[in-house]
């Protein structure tokens, strides 16, 4: 019996500065006989051991290379953004349920249709590094929905420099994904939407016959539920990657229960009629 | 098997255990306290209706263990040693926590290296709580859902007679089956554990208290003991069956190098839910002792179909404000 808490030593190959603050880190697992695999939504535990741990989404294309992007906000991401190429550090996970799409090692067209549940589009409302566990759907979109399938990404920054993945940006319009952007306030440089991620509800034409997945801070979650809401989507087709602090990853600590379940274990992603009536859920 | 041959028992196992069990203590204030203790004398040992103060669960779930020494970014996987540990003495309300803590650390190494070096030997006489509540009373079929290696049934003829007691010896595992034939004890019942308890009073409660909780039929009532409670975490260091943790690394003097710690968390403290960039999921006190409650009354209930509580009230016992766990049920009960 392995611990449950051992780690994967994996290797920084690749760092790309996406914000001030906010690196998107390439690891390479030195065991080569393992294959990291997650599906979209799901997380990792990151340890720098010293440091400590935590749960971060990866954003990589099935694969590739293990990819997670990161804030510097605490003691571990700070120490993770003074790493180098070559330097180490600890993997383990995958963890968890991810959003409602077919299995990435699934490429069943059948079960792709089944993924959405009898809705075709997808409605993606998300907020600063919200946007981060839905790289992977997006990357390969075609991976995990019908190719006529519409995706429309609502995505709210602070400011423009604060977008994430911008480099994606071109590869997701040619693929046919509406993104659409919004920033908080008004300033020089910007010509497009002002306000918060839910201004866009009312200045765009939201997509019909659609599922919506929901990912951003803790306080988007209930506004951003009344528009959804208001565009006649019901709770069971609403999906929302919840946030918790989590030591354990695997459904042992209690720090991440939300109601009868764990955001680690259930979740992150929650279909909202699961947690809509549970106290302190949103 | 007669007072004179426990004590047999007793030495015959410290040959190659150590043996914790209740002893009498002073405490601070030089009030007397029953606290498990290291015993090499017998007649140190206390079997009657004082509960301990502390429960057993530290042997179990140690307020902190190392999971790894680290080096750089490696987690060393180095084997556990623990301690061969009989417990000479655990009350049926102790026992019942173990069901717990085993199935929450069944896929746990460090937890399950430590158990497997346990040996669990119960006896039936209950505590004693207090004036305020009706001592629950043992029924011998409460043994087939405990987990004990062996167990003492003091006869009823023989309780009073302090010393001189007689008891019926149950063995609940191949374990304890081997140390009575080793000891040469022959006259023994075996008995199977046949799972948690699934029906009867104590299982309609639990259902009924899930589903209150669940259904917040009480809102009032938590904002009521958010007011009284002044987060002390005393219950939880207290209570059998609070398991919550934090995962810590302590760093050692060489650059490089530390310790990877399992240490108890209490979900009454602030920074129990806090999040990068500081949000806190439980922001009051209502909502962190309805947590506690939730936990151990629905969400205990709902993963592995028992209480989370076995009764003890040692959370009452400690509480500075006077929060009483039975007058809290009734409450929920009653909304």
């Amino acid at each position: 019996m392995q611990s449950l808490y051992q780690t994967k030593t994996a290797k920084i190959v690749k760092i790309t500065e996406q914000t001030e603050n906010i690196k998107l880190f390439e690891f390479r697992f030195e065991q080569k006989s393992f294959k990291f695999s997650h599906e979209p939504g799901q997380f990792t535990m990151l340890s720098l051991p010293g440091f400590g741990e935590a749960p971060f989404a990866p954003c990589n294309s099935i694969g590739k290379n293990l990819e997670l992007c990161v804030r510097a906000a605490g003691k571990l991401t700070n120490k993770l953004h003074t790493l180098k190429i070559g330097d180490k550090v600890g993997i383990r996970g995958p963890y968890g349920r991810g959003w409602p799409i077919a299995s990435a090692q699934v490429k069943n067209e059948k079960l792709k249709i089944k993924s959405l549940e009898g809705k075709k589009n997808l409605l993606i409302v998300v907020g600063g590094l919200g946007l981060i566990p839905l790289r992977t759907l997006l990357s390969d979109k075609d991976r995990f929905l019908d190719k006529d399938s519409i995706v429309q990404i609502f995505y709210g920054a602070k400011a423009p420099e604060e977008f994430l993945f911008k480099k994606d940006f071109d590869k997701w319009r040619a693929d046919g994904i509406d993104l659409q952007l919004t920033v908080d306030n008004e300033c020089e440089g910007w010509d497009g939407c002002v306000g918060l991620v839910t201004a866009l509800f009312d200045r765009r034409n939201v997509v019909s016959d659609a599922k919506a997945f929901l990912c951003g801070p803790p306080i988007m979650y209930k506004f951003a539920l009344k528009k959804v809401k208001e565009h006649k989507f019901k709770d069971e087709n609403i999906y929302l990657s919840l946030e918790r602090r989590m030591h354990c990853g695997v459904g042992v600590c209690q720090h991440c229960a939300v109601g009868s379940s764990y955001t680690c274990k259930d979740g992150p992603v929650f279909q909202y009629s699961e947690i809509k009536d549970v106290e302190g859920a949103i | 098997m007669d007072s004179r041959q426990l004590k047999n028992l007793f030495d015959y196992l410290g040959k190659s255990w150590l043996i914790f069990g209740p002893k009498e203590i002073k405490a601070g204030g030089g009030e007397r306290q029953i606290s498990i203790e290291l015993l090499s004398d017998f007649d140190k040992l206390v079997w009657d209706e004082r509960l301990p103060f502390y429960s057993f669960k530290r042997f179990f779930v140690p307020e902190a263990e190392g999971l790894f020494k680290y080096r750089n970014e490696k987690l060393l996987d180095e084997p556990a040693q623990s301690d061969k540990i009989a417990f000479f003495g655990m009350n049926v309300l102790d026992l019942r926590s173990t069901l717990l803590y085993d199935q929450v650390f069944r896929e746990d190494v460090c937890y399950q290296q430590r158990r497997s070096n346990f040996l669990v030997i119960g006896h039936n006489i209950m505590p004693n709580l207090g004036p305020a509540v009706k001592p629950q009373v043992f029924d011998e079929n409460m043994l087939e859902h405990l987990s004990f290696d062996i167990f003492f049934l003091a006869l009823k003829n023989s309780i009073g007679r302090e010393g001189a007691r007689d008891y019926a010896v149950f063995a609940g595992s191949p374990k304890g089956q081997k140390v009575l034939d080793n000891f040469g004890y022959k006259d023994y019942i075996k008995v199977e554990f046949k799972g948690l308890v699934k029906e009867g009073l104590i299982i309609e409660r639990m259902q009924m208290l899930k589903d209150k909780l669940e259904n917040h039929h009480s809102p009032k009532i938590w904002e009521e003991l958010g007011k009284r409670c002044i987060e002390c975490g005393k219950c939880t260091i207290a209570c059998p069956t609070c398991f919550c943790f934090r995962i810590d690394d302590e760093p050692a003097l060489k650059e490089g190098e530390g310790e990877r710690e399992r240490c108890w968390d209490s979900c009454y403290y602030q920074e129990f839910s806090e999040v990068s960039g500081g949000h806190k999921f439980l922001d009051n006190t209502a909502g962190r002792i309805h947590f506690w409650y939730f936990h151990k009354f629905a969400r205990i209930p709902k993963e592995y179909n028992m209480l989370g509580c076995v009764g003890c009230r040692r959370c009452a016992a400690v509480c500075p404000v006077g929060i009483d766990i039975k007058e809290v049920l009734r409450n929920i009960e009653q909304s």
